[in-house]
């Protein structure tokens, strides 16, 4: 069969060039704002995700992982007591200074715990060992610190809180959403660097023994400790997510840019759209004369928008592919999940079936007689 | 419903045309009446608003009669049934325009495939029934031009190309020679008559150009809105 939308299109290059490219445009800026965003909040609950935990107790109404608020450690003897509990560990998750060979002071977020690889953190060390941790004045610090802090090796020594550590190794992929470089030490050492974390945690890492329903073991951990909060992984990796979506507003700044993209899509699509059927008005009247019917228009406009969907979706998934690069030497993270992806794409179709609309008002019960007119 | 009591292609039976505009109201055709026979070429003529293009257009089941009715291979032409009237132009009626009406971005094979593609004819059958009706008209050698890269005989050649297209019992043209020079016009014209005595077409021309007289059977003249033969 003829395919005449297909034929207009490849007929009219400029015309179809400026559809798809407005579609491109739109999808680019959708999966990279999107992709920035995700990659964003990533970064919220990424040590949530690697942990291996499956209970995290929390202070009460503690918003999000890195704003923690201490309550006392002994809470973790009651919840090792809990029926379903196979293993529960303090960790102190605390913001502290640390003093840069510039003399300049940054802000770095510690992770302290007495057994690090039974709760899978850090879950990638390069140049040392975790287990060393515990011997002495020792961290390992994410890679990622190195934009902030400058360069830094194993080997190196920092001062965190006036006190002397030597690095030991790095980490990658340890990240806050503050973006305050994440630092792992002996829970001990944390406790001696600072007064108030004294007989004090942030968290209890809580491992549910196998077979045993997790929300179950949840709810048995709130009845002994009523003055925390209780969550399975996914509801606090939940929580932690929605914390930076709503209350900093980013979740709104996200919904307008996308609408932005979709606006912009829309009012090129429709525009160029439109204009071509304008220009065929002619050819669509010719249609009818030789016995087309009206859906036979439209289904040429639908057509042509379909194409300009597919063709722009696949240019600006492309353009965002390239600058993944290009964002991650920017310490940013563009993550477009095959779900979101998908979205996009029938997101896309609806957008350009949507702008056609205004086009099929145009060409709708069109008059043939117009074939006559010179 | 089916006229059964005529031999005629086509038959026009007190056509009146009225186009109101506002308080405004214009009598185009007054109770016009004409018959077309298969294998005859009729010319109709008239000067400029005379109602030619009008009567065309309702023969053509593009326009519906005020009053009056219009048969077209023995279908009646029913105004009240929009899609009555369609199936009419994709089954019995073939067009010829002035301006030729090709799809510019469609090769002239595919002008033609198209038009079959619309009434129903798809994949293979349609391009080997486009291919003979090209190659009816002599421009099978032509079958992979656009039409901006053909002279006005051979756009016109694939215009009737693609009126031929399903093989309607009516060609209507409207002034088929306008817009072509002399000797183009003569073989366009000639190509008109073979049609109707070969294929026993019924054909309608509407036309300035005296030249079609030649090839007509009947000429008829139309002016202000009544036929006078």
């Amino acid at each position: 069969m003829v395919s005449l939308a297909r034929k207009n299109l490849l007929y009219d290059r400029m015309r179809s060039a400026i559809t798809i490219a407005g579609v491109a445009f739109a999808v680019t800026l959708v999966l990279v704002q999107v992709g920035l965003f995700m990659g964003l909040l990533d970064k919220a609950t990424t040590t949530i995700e690697h942990s291996s935990a499956d209970i995290w107790v929390t202070s009460r109404e503690t918003p999000n992982v890195d704003f923690a608020h201490t309550f006392p450690e002994t809470t973790v003897l009651r919840v090792r007591g809990v029926t379903g509990v196979e293993r529960a560990d303090n960790l102190i998750i605390a913001f502290m200074n640390i003093q840069l060979p510039s003399g300049a002071e940054e802000g770095c977020l510690v992770y302290a715990l007495e057994d690090f690889a039974a709760w899978n953190l850090p879950w990638s060390v390069e140049g040392g060992e975790v287990r060393d941790l515990k011997r002495g004045m020792y961290i390992l610090m994410d890679r990622s610190a190195e934009r902030r802090f400058g360069p830094f090796s194993a080997g190196d020594y920092r001062e965190i809180l006036g006190r002397r550590f030597k690095i030991i190794g790095t980490t990658t992929g340890a990240a806050s959403f503050t973006t305050a470089p994440i630092v792992f030490m002996d829970y001990g050492r944390a406790q001696e660097l600072n007064q108030l974390l004294l007989n004090r945690t942030s968290y209890i890492l809580v491992k549910a023994a196998p077979g045993a329903d997790v929300q179950e073991v949840a709810a048995r951990i709130r009845r002994v400790a009523p003055y925390n909060d209780v969550y399975t992984r996914d509801e606090w990796a939940g929580r932690s997510r929605r914390y930076w979506v709503v209350s900093t507003g980013l979740g709104m700044n996200m919904g307008v840019t996308v609408f932005l993209g979709i606006l912009v899509g829309i009012v090129v699509v429709a525009q160029t759209l439109y204009t071509s059927a304008v220009e065929h008005v002619k050819e669509f009247g010719t249609v009818k004369a030789i016995g087309g019917s009206d859906w036979d228009i439209y289904r040429i406009l639908a057509e042509q928008a379909v194409i300009a969907a597919v063709v722009g979706f696949a240019l600006g998934a492309a353009l965002s592919y390239a600058l993944r690069p290009v964002m991650a030497r920017l310490y940013l993270n563009v993550l477009v999940s095959p779900q979101f992806a998908l979205a996009v794409f029938v997101g896309t179709v609806l957008m350009c079936m949507g702008a056609a609309v205004f086009s099929f008002r145009r060409v709708a019960g069109i008059d043939p007689a117009l074939v006559f007119r010179t | 419903m089916r006229s059964p009591s005529t031999n005629h292609v086509l038959e026009v039976e007190g056509v009146v045309k009225v186009f109101e505009e506002g308080a405004q109201r214009v009598e185009v055709l007054r109770g016009v009446s004409l018959d077309v026979e298969p294998g005859q070429v009729v010319a109709l003529e008239g000067p400029s608003g005379s109602g030619k293009t009008t009567l065309l257009s309702i023969m053509g089941c593009i326009l519906t009669p005020t009053a009056g009715t219009v048969t077209v291979a023995g279908e009646v032409a029913d105004a009240a049934r929009p899609r009555r009237l369609r199936d009419i132009r994709r089954r019995s009626i073939g067009f010829v325009f002035q301006q030729f009406n090709l799809f510019p971005a469609l090769t002239a094979l595919e002008n033609v495939e198209y038009a079959l593609n619309v009434k129903g004819v798809r994949g293979q059958a349609a391009r080997t029934q486009a291919l003979a009706v090209l190659e009816r008209v002599g421009l099978a050698d032509r079958m992979s031009f656009l039409p901006r890269d053909l002279s006005g005989g051979q756009k016109q050649r694939v215009a009737i190309a693609r009126a031929l297209a399903g093989s309607p019992r009516v060609l209507l043209a409207d002034e088929p020679t306008a817009n072509l020079d002399t000797a183009v016009g003569d073989q366009i014209l000639d190509l008109f008559r073979d049609l109707a005595r070969q294929e026993s077409k019924g054909i309608v021309i509407v036309t300035h150009d005296p030249k079609v007289r030649r090839i007509a059977d009947r000429v008829v003249g139309i002016r202000d809105g009544r036929l006078a033969a």
